[in-house]
C-alpha cells in the first residue's frame, strides 16, 4: 500500500484527522462527513458547522484541478476555540490557485468570506502546496 | 494500486464515529446498498474498537489507519494498528464476540501483519453487481 507517511501516522495521536481520498465524486461525500463529526464533537453549532460545510463545497469543486497523483488529501482538528482545514498535497500552485478559483460574482471569494484565515504553505516535502484555512469555533470569543 | 481511501487518526473511542461517517460517504459515492453498508460499518466498528481497546497499552495512546479500496465488486477495509498484535487477553473488558461478528458479516477475515509486523485486520465484502459501477467508478 502507498499508505500514509510515517510521520504523519506518529502524528495521528495529536487527534488531528488526515484522510486521502480518490480525486473524483469521492471527495465531497467522504471530506463532508468527516468535517461534520469532527466539528461536531467539538460542540460547533449547526450555523458554525454549515458555514464549514460552505468551505468544503468550494473545496470540492476546486481541488481536484489541483490534485497530485491522482489522489486529494485533507487534515482536520477542532475544538471549541477553532478548525483547522488543511488541503494537503496540492500541486506547487495549486493552494494559490484554490483560492483563486474561489471567486463568484458579487458573493466574492468564498473561502475569504467564510473563513476566519487563509492562508498558503509549502508542503514539507516536495515542491507541492498547502492550503490552511482556520474557522473561528463557537466559544472563540468567550 | 493505493486504496480509494486512507483514513488515519488517534486510536480514541470517539474517533470510530468518524470512521463509520466516512465509510458512509464511500458507501454513497460507491452506491453500495444500505443494509449491505450497515453491515461494513458494524464489523469496521468492531475493527476499530479492537485497536481502541487493545492494541496500545493502558495510559498509551496510538495512531490507527483504516483504508478502504474497491476491487471489481468487492469492498476490502483494511484496519491497522501500530501496537502489541492480536493476543489473547485474560483481563479482557469486552465480552470477546468482536471478531466472531467481523467474521460473520464479511466474506473474508484475515488477521495479520504487513511487511513493517503492524497489525492488520482485512475484511472483504462482497457487493452487488450495481455498486461501484454507479457514479461512473470502474475500480
Amino acid at each position: 500500500m502507498n499508505g500514509l507517511a510515517a510521520d504523519e501516522r506518529e502524528r495521528a495521536t495529536d487527534n488531528v484527522t488526515r484522510v486521502r481520498v480518490a480525486n473524483g465524486p469521492l471527495v465531497g461525500p467522504v471530506l463532508w462527513r468527516v468535517v461534520s463529526m469532527v466539528l461536531a464533537r467539538a460542540d460547533w453549532s449547526v450555523e458554525r458547522l454549515d458555514d464549514a460545510l460552505l468551505v468544503c463545497d468550494a473545496l470540492c469543486a476546486h481541488a481536484p484541478a489541483y490534485a497530485t497523483d491522482g489522489r486529494l488529501a485533507f487534515s482536520v482538528q477542532a475544538d471549541e476555540y477553532k478548525a483547522e482545514l488543511r488541503v494537503l498535497e496540492l500541486t506547487a500552485d495549486g493552494a494559490t490557485g484554490l483560492v483563486r478559483d474561489a471567486m463568484l460574482p458579487v458573493v466574492g471569494n468564498v473561502l475569504e468570506r467564510i473563513a476566519d484565515s487563509v492562508s498558503v504553505e509549502p508542503e514539507e516535502r516536495g515542491e507541492g502546496s498547502q492550503l490552511v484555512l482556520v474557522l473561528k469555533g463557537p466559544s472563540a470569543n468567550a | 494500486m493505493a486504496p480509494e481511501m486512507e483514513l488515519a487518526l488517534a486510536a480514541r473511542a470517539e474517533n470510530i464515529a468518524i470512521v463509520r461517517h466516512a465509510l458512509g460517504g464511500f458507501g454513497e459515492a460507491f452506491g453500495v446498498p444500505e443494509p449491505k453498508l450497515s453491515d461494513i460499518r458494524l464489523a469496521v466498528t468492531e475493527a476499530c474498537a479492537n485497536v481502541v481497546v487493545h492494541a496500545y497499552p493502558e495510559g498509551h495512546e496510538g495512531p490507527m489507519e483504516v483504508t478502504a479500496s474497491m476491487h471489481g465488486n468487492e469492498l476490502t477495509v483494511l484496519v491497522r494498528d501500530w501496537g502489541r498484535g492480536i493476543r489473547p487477553r485474560s483481563d479482557s473488558p469486552g465480552l470477546g464476540l468482536g471478531l466472531s461478528m467481523i467474521a460473520a458479516l464479511a466474506e473474508q477475515l484475515q488477521l495479520g501483519h504487513d511487511s513493517d509486523e503492524h497489525t492488520e485486520v482485512r475484511m472483504t465484502f462482497a457487493l452487488s453487481g450495481d455498486a461501484a459501477s454507479t457514479n461512473g467508478w470502474h475500480a
